[in-house]
């Protein structure tokens, strides 16, 4: 339809394609290319390789200088961004702290998806033509790491595109096109179909890969997607189905590399319900606002055989809301509950149900790895100690509603600390007590509500002094324990497949950096 | 006869509208886009305001209005996933399924017809009931699962064709073709057995058992008597009568064989309006499922009316019948 010469061209490639022609499948086409419209982890992730942001994560998410060089702290009042000279876009164009403030103008504008980002902004001043600063409303030592996936777009050639605001229920330049600052340049885009990046010559940065041209093709089913790379007709592909993963490992050619995400699996609870809304045997009030009920459920669930059967061992069990790996992560509360059907008996007949209790179990079946399965294995776990829980798994297009609707006695969610992958993240989205002005407790579907909490929260948010503000992490982390508001059951595994002569790095965010690879 | 058609074309309309209605009833099932629209970092204000913005807080006989009051004028709205016009995505997505569904048509009605014939006519043949045998595996072998064999064998263990995607199209401007580059037929090859294999065994048995029937006939055994030889009784007497039924058949499978097309492009990723569908019920993208499914029901409705009236060119005893009633 467009791009009538591709296909020419694409012959002619096809034929003499070099040894460095790296193609990777994964399961979600990335809906678009404009960096400030959608807020999931398949755009930014796939954004990365050709947008670049102020600061960039590290292979172990740790921040890096990107398009700045530095960045200082004005006092309290906010943070200085020192720019990179000399970085050109892919159409040529010189990068300037002018395309910064269109960029933060255009990502925190009302259309965006990006704009709870700049929630703690106040104002965004440029100084001169490499150097601007970021005004904050309160201190906010995490700022920089947080906005690492706010990428930065040519200010003249979003102009001269109409493309100066995103748009969600309108076609925009931006949607298909990209002029960033990144290592590769988009050379051709077929939404759901193929999308194909070359490296940008001009790229500021030293390039570590040995790609010449990168095809990413989108494959839903996991059944095809291990057959494309059975076949050799892609290189890489994420994810592999667990199921697939001891067998795709076997295979002359390929290999399987496992590692774990920074999404935790957990359990919540109603806090505030009166009654279960499935099953009429536990009365009022509702058994999960006992702390007790809530521990007994964390005794009663056997994560390792959890972690062992259904995740070969990849998932790793975890104590509390982020992962080992995550800034901020207790480790003085590193401990899981104990695995232990009679100490669960015991504290449910201590709280008044010794002979268990029916309950609704929510679950998605579409969401995460082995969703559904995870939610069974459950079930029969929890039915060992005497609690019958009537599991209803569903696609997470109805899932979500159903959370909403507070539809739920238990549900299954997963979290990843997106932004600065840190302990914060997780207790203003799922410990504070909802509040829809100050945007905390959005995902904090049980109301789960501890007033030491909240109080905690911005002294968290504001505090500069690294041990003072673990201090305080550690204290939220210990009452969310103590209280066994969710119960956290294991980190995700990441399972990636890739033919042989492929190297590659997977972080833990689950993007997928093209510049780390290198075709052998 | 003109009075018969517009009489059907009035029928298509209300049940086109009426299959409108009834998906637009259902939209809510499928789930919630709003949650598929906005990142992790929306709160409630978020969702009320895009809900709004798309019109998703009035009840659906309202939507339902809406949409076709754009779609009359040729307008389906915007993908909630792609934000890109429906019409611009199913038109680029259109060929690859009429691609795959023409291969698959004329391969099961090709095979299918000669095999029909072939084991009719020598039904006690040994070559007769092994097609019988196998061809029972068509019909009761669920299409993923031969698509899934068929990409375990020849793509990953033989390596001979590609195991997804549509290989190499060149671009007419207006349409993309695999049918010009090796390798867009290569990838033709799978998807179009896959899809067309239910078909074949169909339309297969179908003539089998008509031209049997047919075969037992008094004025065969005329033909016979008259000295005609075996060709011509076979094909210029009996299949000739075989043909209506199987007409009825194929010309309703054609539709099936697009509708269907979902499965098969599903498992082949193979980029048609049917991989779109299935991407768009996961997001819950309203527009595109609506704009797809009125695309089917027309096409479905336009099918059978066209088959109504070949009816009329193929068997002239209903020309006479209604010519007398109309006197």
């Amino acid at each position: 339809m467009r791009l009538p010469a591709i296909a020419a061209t694409l012959a002619l490639l096809a034929t003499s394609a070099p040894a460095e022609t790296f193609r990777w499948a994964g399961t979600t086409d990335p809906q678009t290319m404009d960096p400030h419209a959608v807020n999931t982890a398949a755009v930014l992730g796939f954004l990365n390789n050709v947008y670049e942001g102020l600061l960039r994560l590290d292979k172990d998410l740790n921040a890096e200088g990107a398009l700045a060089t530095s960045w200082e702290p004005l006092g309290t009042d906010g943070w200085r961004f020192h720019l990179r000279e000399g970085v050109t876009f892919h159409d040529g164009a010189a990068f300037t702290a002018e395309d910064v403030l269109f960029s933060y103008e255009r990502a925190s504008s009302e259309t965006a998806d990006t704009a709870s980002w700049f929630a703690p902004v106040s104002e965004v001043r440029v100084v001169d033509e490499y150097t601007i600063d970021f005004m904050m409303r309160a201190p906010n030592p995490l700022f920089p790491v947080s906005i690492a996936n706010f990428m930065i777009l040519d200010k003249d050639w979003a102009e001269q595109n109409n493309a100066a605001r995103p748009a969600k229920d309108a076609e925009n330049f931006a949607t298909l096109n990209v002029n960033g600052t990144g290592a590769f340049r988009l050379e051709e885009r077929q939404p759901g179909l193929k999308t194909v990046l070359v490296p940008f010559e001009g790229w500021w940065d030293e390039a570590m890969h040995n790609i010449t041209r990168a095809e990413f093709t989108p494959i839903q089913n996991p059944a095809t997607a291990v057959a494309a790379l059975l076949s050799g007709e892609v290189d890489m592909i994420n994810p592999v189905p667990i199921q697939d993963a001891a067998r795709v490992n076997e295979r002359d050619g390929v290999q399987v590399i496992d590692g774990v995400e920074s999404r935790v699996i957990m359990l919540g609870f109603p806090h505030q319900a009166e009654t279960l809304k499935y099953g009429g045997d536990a009365g009022e009030p509702n058994p999960f606002r006992d702390a007790r009920v809530r521990a007994a459920v964390a005794h009663a669930i056997n994560v390792e055989a959890i972690t062992t059967t259904l995740f070969r061992g990849a998932a790793k069990p975890v104590s509390q809301l982020v992962t080992p790996a995550m800034r901020g992560y207790s480790e003085t509360h590193a401990e899981r509950p104990a695995f232990d059907p009679e100490a669960a008996k015991a504290l449910l007949a201590e709280a008044g149900y010794p002979n268990g209790f029916s309950f609704g179990l929510k679950c998605p079946n579409d969401r995460y790895i082995n969703d559904a399965a995870v939610c069974q294995a459950i079930t029969g776990m929890l039915a060992q100690v005497g609690i019958d829980a009537q599991l209803d798994a569903m696609p997470v297009a109805n899932y979500w509603p159903e959370l909403r609707a507070d539809n739920f006695d238990m549900f299954l969610l997963g979290w990843s600390p997106g932004g600065a992958f840190d302990a914060e993240h997780p207790v203003r989205f799922l410990a504070s007590t909802p509040n829809e002005e100050k945007r905390l407790g959005s995902w904090n579907f049980g109301d789960y509500s501890n007033a030491r909490v909240d109080e905690l929260l911005p002294l968290i948010q504001s505090e500069i002094d690294e041990d003072a503000r673990q201090a305080m992490l550690d204290e939220v982390a210990g009452i969310l324990q103590d209280e066994h508001a969710y119960v956290p059951l294991y980190v995700q595994p990441l399972v990636w497949g890739a033919r042989d002569n492929i190297e590659l790095t997977q972080r833990p965010d689950n993007f997928f950096i093209l510049r780390w690879v290198t075709v052998n | 006869m003109l009075a018969y058609i517009i009489q059907r074309v009035v029928q298509s309309v209300v049940v086109l509208l009426l299959v409108g209605l009834v998906a637009f009833s259902m939209f809510r099932f499928v789930g919630d886009p709003i949650d598929n629209m906005l990142g992790q970092e929306r709160t409630g204000a978020d969702i009320e305001r895009l809900r709004g913005q798309l019109g998703l807080d009035q009840p659906f006989p309202v939507q339902y209005y809406k949409f076709l009051e754009g779609a009359v004028q040729g307008n389906f709205g915007v993908s909630y996933r792609q934000g890109r016009p429906v019409s611009e995505i199913i038109a680029e997505r259109a060929p690859a399924t009429l691609e795959l569904a023409a291969v698959s048509g004329v391969l099961a009605i090709a095979f299918g017809i000669a095999l029909g014939v072939f084991t009719a006519i020598r039904r006690n043949g040994i070559a007769s009931h092994v097609i019988m045998a196998t061809s029972l595996i068509g019909v009761s072998l669920p299409t993923f699962l031969i698509g899934i064999l068929l990409i375990y064998l020849f793509a990953v263990e033989l390596g001979w064709l590609p195991s997804f995607g549509r290989g190499e199209v060149v671009d007419l401007g207006w349409w993309t073709t695999g049918f010009l580059t090796a390798s867009g037929l290569k990838a033709l090859i799978l998807p179009a057995i896959t899809l067309g294999l239910y078909q074949m065994t169909l339309i297969m048995r179908l003539v089998r058992s008509e031209m049997l029937e047919v075969l037992r006939q008094d004025y065969i055994r005329f033909a016979r008597a008259r000295g005609l030889r075996d060709r011509s009784v076979y094909f210029r007497h009996a299949l000739k009568n075989t043909m209506v039924p199987v007409i009825t058949v194929v010309g309703l499978q054609l539709g099936a064989i697009i509708a269907f097309a979902i499965i098969t492009e599903t498992v082949f990723q193979w980029p048609g309006v049917g991989l779109l569908f299935i991407n768009a019920i996961q997001f819950v993208d309203i527009p595109v499922m609506a704009a797809y499914l009125m695309l089917i029901s027309v096409m479905f409705v336009g099918i059978n009316l066209i088959v109504d009236l070949l009816y009329y060119f193929i068997d002239p005893r209903l020309r006479v019948d209604r010519g007398a009633a109309a006197k």
